[in-house]
């Protein structure tokens, strides 16, 4: 397993699927993943993709400034990125980072198990 | 369950800073050969690296200002995944930087935990 390598596809996954459709994300969380976005803990497949597909917005685009990764342990990726989105409607992007912590399936993939977002304000 | 690990990554985040800011050499009680530290991109593994590294700055003393602190478990075997967002002021500089970092903290034993990743990024305007 190159980490590397899953970082780099599941970043471009990831980001490419909010941007075209957050109801996509279902499939990329388990009933144990946890996401903390801004602060606000949801647990469960179910809840985060019902909390990112509420989000105040239609359409939004992720621009990648950089990704770091190391491996967890237990076969596990870290993941660290940091970028911008810009919001359909809105003159300015906004800053984020934003850390997974993917873990592998019985089928060869990975999910997420660990999701913590926060926007970066000047 | 849920206030343990915000105790547990709370104290460990205020004890890595208050060391790094004032004894960054004493920072090598938190690692181990397992280590791994990316420092704006450069990777470095083990406790040995590490904290040369850290030691290696060209300031003795610097203030790290915490804004967010975020942490989950991480449920491999009970570590804790935090998330840090603050600035930083170095000595004779007028600016304060922006960072952002993350470690998984791994249980050594009974409520002791080691860095076992720390990936740390400046956060530019």
């Amino acid at each position: 397993m190159d980490p590397d390598a899953v970082a780099k596809a599941f970043v471009d996954h990831y980001y490419s699927t909010f941007d075209a459709n957050r109801a996509g994300l279902g499939n990329l969380y388990q009933e144990g993943s946890m996401l903390t976005f801004e602060g606000q803990k949801i647990q469960g497949s179910q809840s985060i993709v019902a909390k990112l597909a509420s989000l105040p917005f239609q359409q939004c685009k992720h621009n990648i400034t950089t990704v770091d990764c190391q491996p967890s342990g237990a076969g596990g990726v870290l993941v660290f990125v940091s970028g911008t989105l810009q919001l359909a409607g809105e003159q300015h992007a906004l800053k984020f980072s934003q850390m997974f912590h993917l873990m592998p399936t019985p089928q060869g993939s990975f999910y997420v198990l660990n999701d913590i977002f926060r926007l970066n304000y000047a | 369950m849920e206030e343990q690990i915000d105790l547990v990554g709370k104290a460990f985040t205020d004890h890595y800073y208050h060391l790094f800011d004032n004894d960054r050499q004493a920072l090598s009680s938190l690692y181990r050969p397992s280590s791994m530290l990316t420092f704006e991109g450069q990777k470095i593994l083990g406790v040995e690296d590490i904290t040369a590294k850290l030691t290696s700055f060209p300031f003795d003393q610097c203030q790290h200002v915490i804004s967010t602190i975020d942490l989950q478990p991480s449920t491999f075997a009970g570590g804790i995944v935090v998330f840090v967002s603050g600035s930083l002021q170095l000595p004779r500089e007028e600016h304060h930087l922006r960072f952002i970092q993350m470690f998984h903290l791994v249980p050594v034993l009974e409520g002791n935990f080691f860095v076992h990743n720390d990936i740390f990024r400046l956060n530019y305007e």
